[in-house]
């Protein structure tokens, strides 16, 4: 089992020497990190060796502001018990009694979740849209509060599946290593986010589509990204690929498996600053990507009221969508994701780093 | 080939007399005895002289799974006096209290990893807490604790690649989901194959799943074919 690290060195690393301040993305951390011990004392004995509470969305991410919920889910990976809905109504109830925010209940979290349809529902007619939700969040920014083992035991039994079926992993003629079925997955699912964000805008015309855009372009791309690296992990972290070919030669499932949950357990916005350390020569893109990250978090922490009195948040949550022309704030939001945007092309969609090879080999086609 | 056995508390619990007895004309090379309860200890290690032992080439000992502070010290002399030197003394880690008393075993010491029910000694992490304090203690491992851990094998993978040169011994068998030792199921032999390749073939494999007489030949080939290696490179 690995514990979540809560610093962050690669990231402080790329602030000093982009000689950057992203001060926005240090309060989240440790406003993230206070949430976390608030919400671990209050739910202190709902977790157990065969059940544990997994928190994703911003709070996993280390990127909480003032206006985020607390997406989390009862994973249960073991004897199904009647009393199962009875302990996620009661953590619902704890968590409204010390003031958090939750989602729906009839969405894809704040209920319980058995971890078989994770584990054994991937592609296919059953994979619906809130399975691959729930398995793709849980992979990529899920952390556990309380007892880890259930969530720990699903993370392996996930990427087992992705990994051990993976025949082109290990017999494929090709000398790039990046899984193609987790990655073909991570791909789906942030396509899929970009489908349902219109399916949205159609079925919800009232409200929320700027801040639902906004998310999109910056903390959505974010977790795309993060997949991605650590797809391309499995062959980057080979110096000498002779190393490489001997490493998958006995196809070691559970070392890659090992490997990847060393990786998981970094926040996203980690994962991405290790993977982009290397390349120092790229340090304006560097300092590009990560600013313009730092603004969209400082602009959802903004509690300052606008002339409306609502905070730039609720100001994007709520603005109509035809009214969004010559808005100040989303023409903020719509600048800070254009940068960050371009930022990424400038980064992965280069024939000048391994990164931007892999991306434009497994990315696109 | 690979040497297995059964441990004796798989065969009748509580009554290692008569698992000898029911085990003698298999003719298995390995052997267990078991002591898992405190009441057995002093009986099997006053019995240990008069028992026939001479078919095995593998003997080890299950020190009791659970016993109070003031019984500790009794305990450890009993086992260090009492048990040949040569054997392997199985000691689950939770029932430790003081580590110091239990330096002096050195390599016969064998920790083994354990189920989820217990607080420690699961993962490679967990074990390495311990192997901190027992530096020279040996390794049982228990294929079936460790697949009820972790059923995609990572962690067994992680005990085997971490502590490979402390293996002395295997406990193999079913592990339910109430943490009882079952017959040796299909699903959990395609696990265990996963990982076969990083048990040595000398290493003594102990059988733990609680069988009938009739059930013992066929357990045990059940056991060998689950330690066969299923991944070809």
């Amino acid at each position: 089992m690995v514990a979540r690290r809560e610093s962050m060195t690669a990231l402080e690393a790329l602030e000093r020497r982009t000689g950057s301040n992203w001060e926005h993305l240090r309060i989240a951390r440790q406003s993230s990190a206070s949430e976390r011990v608030e919400i671990t004392e209050a739910l202190d004995t709902f977790s157990t060796a065969d059940a544990s509470i997994v928190v994703v969305g911003s709070l996993a991410r280390g990127e909480c502001t003032p206006g985020s919920d607390v997406d989390w889910t009862l994973l249960l990976d073991g004897m199904s018990r009647p009393q199962d809905e009875q302990l996620a109504r009661d953590i619902r109830q704890v968590l409204e009694r010390i003031r958090k925010k939750q989602p729906g209940r009839e969405g894809a979290f704040g209920t319980f979740v058995s971890s078989h349809d994770l584990i054994h529902r991937i592609g296919g007619e059953t994979d619906t849209n809130m399975n691959t939700t729930r398995r793709i969040l849980l992979l990529l920014e899920s952390i556990s509060i309380g007892r880890p083992d259930a969530h720990s035991r699903v993370l392996n039994n996930i990427l087992f599946r992705y990994l051990e079926e993976d025949r082109g992993l290990w017999f494929g003629s090709n000398s790039s290593k990046v899984p193609r079925f987790l990655f073909n997955d991570v791909a789906r699912y942030w396509r899929t986010m970009a489908v349902d964000f219109a399916y949205k805008q159609r079925t919800r015309p009232d409200g929320g589509f700027l801040l639902r855009n906004t998310k999109l372009r910056m903390s959505r791309k974010l977790l795309f990204l993060v997949g991605m690296m650590i797809c391309f992990d499995c062959h980057t972290r080979f110096e000498d690929p002779r190393d490489r070919v001997e490493f998958y030669k006995s196809k070691p499932v559970e070392a890659v498996i090992d490997r990847l949950r060393l990786v998981l357990a970094q926040p996203p916005l980690e994962i991405l600053a290790s993977s982009l350390i290397p390349y120092s020569t790229f340090d304006e893109s560097i300092k590009k990507l990560f600013t313009a990250y730092d603004e969209f978090i400082g602009m959802l922490a903004d509690e300052t009221l606008l002339p409306g009195g609502l905070t730039k948040r609720d100001h994007l949550d709520t603005l109509h969508v035809d009214k969004i022309e010559g808005d100040p704030v989303a023409t903020q939001a719509r600048e800070i994701s254009h940068r960050f945007r371009d930022a990424i092309t400038e980064l992965f969609l280069t024939r000048d780093t391994e990164l931007g090879k892999l991306t434009i080999e497994y990315g696109v086609f | 080939m690979r040497r297995v056995g059964f441990s004796s508390g798989a065969i009748a619990y509580g009554d290692f007399m008569g698992a000898l007895a029911t085990l003698r004309e298999r003719r298995f090379p390995c052997l267990e005895l078991s002591a898992l309860r405190i009441s057995e200890l002093e009986p099997l290690i006053e019995a240990l002289p008069h028992m026939d032992l001479s078919d095995y080439s593998f003997i080890s000992l299950h020190a009791p799974s659970s016993f109070t502070e003031y019984e500790e010290a009794w305990v450890a002399d009993k086992l260090f006096s009492g048990v040949p030197e040569q054997w392997p003394i199985v000691i689950h880690p939770d029932a430790i209290f003081d580590f110091t008393r239990w330096t002096r075993f050195g390599r016969r010491l064998a920790i083994e990893n354990m189920d989820r029910r217990k607080p420690i000694g699961r993962t490679a992490h967990e074990l390495s807490v311990i192997y901190e304090k027992l530096p020279d203690a040996s390794l049982c491992f228990d294929v079936g604790h460790a697949r009820q851990c972790d059923a995609s094998m990572t962690e067994a993978f992680l005990i085997l690649s971490r502590f490979r040169e402390k293996l002395i011994e295997v406990h193999i068998s079913e592990v339910n989901s109430a943490s009882q030792h079952d017959p040796i199921s299909h699903g959990a032999k395609i696990a265990f194959q996963q990982i076969a390749s990083m048990i040595p073939e000398w290493i003594p494999v102990i059988i733990e799943s609680r069988v009938t007489s009739a059930q013992i030949v066929i357990e045990a080939s059940r056991a060998i074919d689950a330690l066969a290696p299923a991944r070809v490179a």
